[in-house]
């Protein structure tokens, strides 16, 4: 018996040491999120450019300031820069207060996440939004996946599920490096099922003190040639206080 | 089970289809990695602190009054600034030059609009605010009648679009001190606009400063988001000679599609139908309210429905006896009623559609009917305008329809069509 028990005792320290070792599906995502998102406030320049079939359709530049709200709510206020007609515009983001600004007509009209959706300011949130507090997520497997730079990597499959009614997207597919916790690739869907988005992220470069993904390729769920390739460049940490995320002072926003 | 041959050959396509479809959408995403950026050099890093453009129209009114249909010009100038001075000390300035052919009965052909000019203090970037100038002090969520914008009166310089969004554009503001505090999830704003002229100037490069600030006004205003789906604005305004009105205004997220907003406020004052008919009378308080729920489809269409409600505006009574006078009390009533954004009728109803990319890529549809519901005139105005990246090319059509003697029917012109074009720099 005592063989027995000497035997056992250390096989079930050492299950048990492996169990805590290994990281928990959640851990997983709370780590990818740091290296989408620079902690504490900053700000990028994000150019989007849209492809139609192949062929580039458009192209637009905006500026997002962002930061973690002391209730932990990751809010963002994103100024258009291009095309000229928009430049100035802001839309603020702060979980469901969405608003969206024009300072020509003083206008601040607030939008349901339907509205953002149909922006290019949304496809910032594919990038930038913290996925862990708002999605549950669950180890769906082991897989090789293909990068945004068609390198195979070795991934943890994420399953996430809205742990809030609120948010965009009701569930995600998420591909995140076993390696180094970079995320690779995400697929969004609407409460329907219906794939709305797949994300790709890729060109690791040090940015803010981390190496993070500057481009993000999202394709259309609908429609696969229609594609949006965002860029981040210009990462720089900001002084951002936490009442600039609010509806009246968007009239008085003005960046360095 | 017999099969039918084409069955046959029309399922085994599906499952063939079933399989082949997940490939295609997997080749797609693999082509889309192909793909590079646009370059890094053709961007600037942050919006740019002035912008400029030029709007050109040409249009035709198809005259009531007149056998003869009446063409018009327009070109305009529109210029704005915003920049930090200090760290703490922004500036902004707004303006815009109108040059129009003809010119508005009563107006010069070429009409400046100095819209803002004022200093902006937030000492440490903290969360109080100082400001000096002249403000476009703009509240109220509803989309064709704002009865919590108090500042509305008076503010409308030129009327170059009946779209209400366009019509903010060329909306003055008032010379007033204005205070601001900021908290989580709300802030405090005092405004004190003085009196500094006597009334409106008919002078193209005035800075009319009589149509903004001809009697002193204060306004208070509290806003408070209760949650991320509801925010709302209370308002407390008095001006030199009047009781003092309140206000409220909200906004709510009702579904992932669907906003709601309203707006209300509670006046003493002269019946301004009296005052048209030239009939004495004392000031009464009354209400004013709008309340509308947009909707947007995953398809790009946006739809709001709103109900305008005027105390103070003409219902089917008063309109019988504005009828009844001479025509120069009507005239009287719809002007005064135009320069202080007032709803003409008492009850009226709004319908506001925008469909983006409407068949192709940044094609986008506005379109609106405004109805007055005591007596069912009604103005339709729709807009196709197409973007391209440095400029934009539009056609509106808009039409008054209505009995001779209503609110849509007496205006001089029944239907206008018009091209514009804009170039941004």
């Amino acid at each position: 018996m005592k063989t027995l028990t000497s035997l056992l005792l250390p096989l079930f320290f050492f299950a048990a040491s492996a169990a805590s070792a290994a990281p928990t599906a959640n851990s997983i995502l709370a780590a990818s999120d740091a290296i989408r998102n620079p902690g504490g406030a900053f700000s990028v320049t994000v150019t989007l450019t849209e492809f139609q079939a192949g062929k580039q359709v458009d192209a637009s530049t905006l500026t997002s300031y962002s930061r973690t709200q002391s209730n932990g709510q990751f809010a963002s206020l994103v100024q258009f820069v291009l095309p000229a007609r928009d430049a100035g515009k802001l839309m603020l983001k702060n979980g469901n207060d969405m608003w969206f600004y024009d300072p020509l007509s003083k206008a601040s009209v607030r939008l349901s996440p339907q509205q953002r959706l149909l922006g290019q300011a949304s496809n910032g949130d594919v990038a930038t939004v913290n996925l862990a507090k708002d999605y549950t997520a669950a180890l769906a497997g082991e897989e090789e996946v293909q990068d945004g730079e068609r390198k195979l990597r070795k991934a943890h499959k994420l399953a996430l599920t809205a742990a809030n009614p609120d948010v965009t997207y009701a569930s995600i597919e998420m591909w995140v490096d076993a390696e180094n916790s970079r995320p690779i690739k995400a697929r969004f869907f609407a409460e329907s099922s219906r794939l709305l988005k797949t994300a790709y992220y890729r060109r690791y470069q040090p940015q803010l003190g981390a190496e993070r993904p500057t481009e993000t390729v999202i394709i259309d769920g609908l429609d696969p040639k229609s594609v949006t390739i965002m860029r981040f460049s210009d990462y720089a940490a900001r002084s951002i206080p936490e009442t600039w995320m609010q509806r009246d002072f968007l009239p008085r926003f003005q960046p360095e | 089970m017999r099969l039918h041959p084409r069955s046959f050959y029309v399922s085994l396509l599906m499952a063939a289809l079933a399989h082949v479809q997940p490939a295609l959408a997997a080749d797609a995403e693999l082509d889309a990695l192909d793909l590079e950026s646009a370059p890094e050099a053709s961007t600037p890093a942050a919006a740019s602190n002035t912008k400029v453009f030029v709007e050109g129209a040409w249009g035709n009114a198809a005259q009531r009054y007149a056998p003869a249909s009446r063409a018009f010009g327009r070109a305009s100038l529109d210029l704005s600034y915003a920049g930090k001075l200090t760290p703490d000390v922004r500036a902004v300035f707004s303006d815009r030059l109108d040059y129009m052919d003809p010119a508005e009965a009563g107006s010069d052909a070429t009409v400046n609009s100095l819209r803002e000019a004022y200093v902006s203090w937030q000492p440490a970037g903290g969360n109080n605010l100082y400001e000096l100038g002249r403000i476009n002090l703009r509240y109220g969520p509803a989309f064709g009648y704002n009865p919590t914008d108090f500042f509305r009166d008076g503010s409308l310089r030129t009327l170059t679009s009946s779209n209400p969004f366009a019509m903010r554009e060329n909306r003055l503001g008032s010379v007033m001190l204005r205070g601001q505090r900021l908290w989580q999830g709300g802030s405090l704003s005092v405004a004190y606009s003085p009196k500094l002229e006597d009334r409106a100037s008919p002078s193209g490069w005035d800075l009319d400063l009589g149509a903004t600030n001809n009697r002193n006004r204060g306004l208070v205003a509290l806003s408070t988001q209760f949650s991320q789906k509801l925010s709302s604005q209370l308002l407390l305004y008095k001006e030199q000679g009047e009781s003092a009105a309140v206000g409220a205004n909200m906004t709510a997220l009702l579904s992932d599609a669907a906003v709601a907003h309203a707006e209300w406020s509670n006046a003493s004052q002269v019946d301004p139908v009296s005052r048209a008919l030239a009939v004495p009378g004392a000031a009464t308080r009354r209400n004013r309210f709008a309340g509308g729920v947009t909707y947007t489809t995953l398809g790009k269409l946006s739809v709001t429905a709103e109900y305008q409600y005027n105390g103070f505006g003409a219902s089917q009574q008063d309109w019988a006896a504005l009828s009844a006078a001479p025509m120069s009390a009507k005239v009287a009533y719809l002007i005064d009623a135009r320069a202080r954004q007032e709803l003409v009728s008492r009850q009226a109803l709004m319908l506001y559609v925008t469909q983006k990319d409407l068949f192709i890529k940044d094609l986008d549809l506005t379109a609106f009917v405004r109805f007055n519901t005591e007596d069912h005139s009604r103005q339709s105005w729709l807009e196709l305008r197409q973007h391209w990246p440095k400029y934009d090319l539009a056609l509106q059509w808009q039409q008054f329809s209505g009995k001779s003697d209503s609110e849509y029917g007496i205006l001089p012109y029944s239907r206008i069509v018009q091209v514009l074009g804009n170039y941004y720099f």
